[in-house]
């Protein structure tokens, strides 16, 4: 319709606070994601080990009424309600996640700096501190979604399908632990990302800098202990780390194991910190006029 | 009420002072910014979205103090900046959309907002296309429409016209100038094209070095330099322009036998050219009065 034929209609709302903004970041990072095919052949790889772990865990009690004997033997496998289970339930998810993440931080992050999403977004009413939040909630949504969601699903389906209620009474720790573990991925998975992201816009060397991180800096790790019989080189791997964090969460208590669950959780503070002064400085770098 | 009022607005990035007491007072309407790459442009820019606060001085934007919070100042104020600003993925609708949010929107009132903001700028039919499959006419005016989606008061564009061509640039304009002169927008055009000021612009700031060279209505701008004539004749000259010079106007024939620049005292009337034509032995065949174009007067002021 031409121009002149159309008129042009004001608007007399009142505007919210800047951190209602931060949703809209959240909801288009977090469909950005969900509207890419590629991207859907890990989250349904997570999705399989979901639905593998819920049918097992429906399996489980309907034979437990049925023969006890088999229902035993079904317990060599992890899905036995305990924390353990869950452990590595979320470390398995949390694998997916980190390669989606690796692929995805190219066009959550990444694609703000090389397109001018950071222009688009900071040129409006939110500040930089809106935006650093809303892009960090965005990946830990993705992070949750993908393990502490489904960790959830299945501590309510097992409780559900027990005997009696007195599995949730039993277990609280169990809901620490799931949603503490949850909270140490989405925190240290997003602060990393965001920082990695903020310097690595691209796709491909985005990817191999998460790995180098996930997996060179863990091999490294475990071969200078090898080299120097001090298991505290361990502390290198940032994933061993987490798993550390989140098995304390769980309520696991080895404190003579090295390295020990407060020095993981130094490291991974250390770590957050340091990505934070990345990610601010990376952003307050960002010329919204040029 | 001062659409933008700056008082001795200084700003340094360093040492290097990107901006030296700027003092303007600009009613609403559509304002041109013009200067060199490094005049200090953008840093006016930044002082007016409330990104940078200055390093001395006062003012206030829409009634808004520039050092006061910045995000409360972009709320009001529409941004559309040179370079391509999208979130690659988004449908120009969505995109437009979000735009809203961030600028405070609720959701459903920016969805609805964006569509019509699309139609407005004729983007009826593209808003369901990624922004990646826009041209550059049309991204242009998404990058328009994610400006002022929020309804703001003041407007700045940055460069509204690059990279479009004639018919496209020629659209942009009557649209900018649309929304000054039917809307009741302000805008503030930033930009190399003087034409485009020209055609859309009713008053100017002309920034070189830091500082403000000139400001204020063009048509004021350009009535300083008022009082020239370009004179054409036919016949002998020397004592018409005699004559001329010795009631105080100042002739440049310039090399040519039939034809000079007059500069004439203030309060003379083009009649008496003819008056004295009249004493002399020449026809007096052309008396065009001079008025510069906004080039011209940007010259000159910087010149100055």
């Amino acid at each position: 319709m031409p121009i002149e034929l159309t008129g042009y209609r004001g608007w007399e709302g009142k505007q919210r606070s800047s951190w209602r903004a931060v949703w809209a970041i959240v909801r288009t990072g977090v469909l950005m994601i969900l509207r890419r095919w590629v991207f859907w052949l890990l989250i349904g790889l997570g999705l399989l080990n979901f639905i593998f772990n819920f049918a097992f865990i429906y399996l489980k009690a309907t034979l437990t009424v049925q023969d006890e004997g088999f229902a035993r033997f079904l317990d060599q496998y992890q899905v036995t309600g305990t924390g353990e289970a869950y452990t590595e339930f979320m470390r398995a998810q949390a694998t997916i996640t980190a390669l989606l993440l690796a692929f995805a931080g190219a066009s959550l992050i990444g694609a703000d700096y090389r397109q001018g999403g950071m222009i688009y977004y900071l040129s409006r009413r939110i500040e930089r501190r809106h935006y650093i939040v809303g892009k960090l909630l965005t990946v830990a949504t993705v992070v949750t979604l993908i393990t502490t969601v489904p960790a959830l699903a299945l501590y309510v389906q097992y409780g559900v399908l027990s005997n009696s209620l007195d599995y949730f009474l039993d277990n609280p720790r169990i809901l620490v632990g799931i949603l503490g573990y949850g909270a140490v991925l989405a925190l240290v998975q997003s602060l990393l990302l965001f920082a990695v992201a903020a310097w690595v816009h691209r796709a491909v060397p985005l990817v191999m800098c998460w790995l180098g991180i996930f997996v060179l800096l863990e091999a490294l790790g475990a071969a200078a202990r090898e080299i120097n019989d001090n298991r505290r080189w361990l502390l290198l791997g940032i994933w061993r780390d987490m798993h550390r964090i989140g098995e304390w969460c769980f309520g696991a208590r080895e404190p003579e194991r090295i390295p020990t669950g407060p020095q993981c959780a130094a490291v991974l503070a250390g770590v957050c910190i340091v990505c934070l002064i990345v990610i601010i400085r990376r952003v307050r770098a960002v010329e919204i006029v040029r | 009420m001062s659409l933008i009022d700056l008082q001795n607005v200084t700003h340094y990035y360093g040492t290097h002072c990107a901006l030296q007491g700027v003092t303007v007072s600009l009613a609403p309407g559509a304002i041109g910014l013009i200067g060199q790459n490094g005049a200090g442009k953008s840093t006016l820019l930044k002082i007016l979205l409330g990104l940078v606060r200055p390093s001395q001085g006062t003012g206030a934007v829409l009634g808004r103090d520039i050092r006061g919070s910045g995000s409360e100042l972009r709320g009001r104020v529409g941004y559309m900046p040179e370079a391509e600003s999208f979130v690659p993925g988004l449908r120009g609708v969505d995109l437009v959309s979000l735009a809203g949010e961030l600028s405070g929107m609720p959701r459903k009132q920016a969805l609805r907002r964006a569509h019509e903001v699309l139609s407005y700028l004729g983007l009826e039919e593209a808003r369901y296309r990624r922004s990646e499959e826009y041209s550059v006419g049309m991204k242009q005016r998404l990058k328009l429409a994610t400006a002022m989606v929020h309804d703001p008061d003041l407007l700045l564009l940055d460069e509204p016209t690059a990279g479009l061509d004639p018919d496209g640039r020629d659209s942009m304009l009557a649209l900018l100038a649309s929304l000054a002169t039917r809307h009741g927008k302000s805008l503030m055009l930033s930009t190399h094209l003087l034409g485009d000021i020209d055609r859309v612009c009713s008053q100017v700031v002309i920034v070189d070095r830091g500082q403000v060279r000139g400001v204020g209505r063009i048509s004021e701008l350009r009535s300083e330099y008022r009082g020239r004539y370009r004179l054409r004749w036919s016949g002998v000259a020397a004592s018409f322009l005699d004559s001329l010079r010795s009631v105080g106007v100042n002739v440049d024939v310039n090399g040519r036998p039939d034809e000079a620049l007059a500069e004439v005292p203030d309060g003379w009337p083009a009649r008496r050219f003819f008056e004295l034509a009249n004493g002399s032995a020449l026809t007096l065949r052309e008396v065009h009065p001079l008025e510069e174009d906004l080039e011209a007067v940007y010259h000159r002021l910087i010149q100055a």
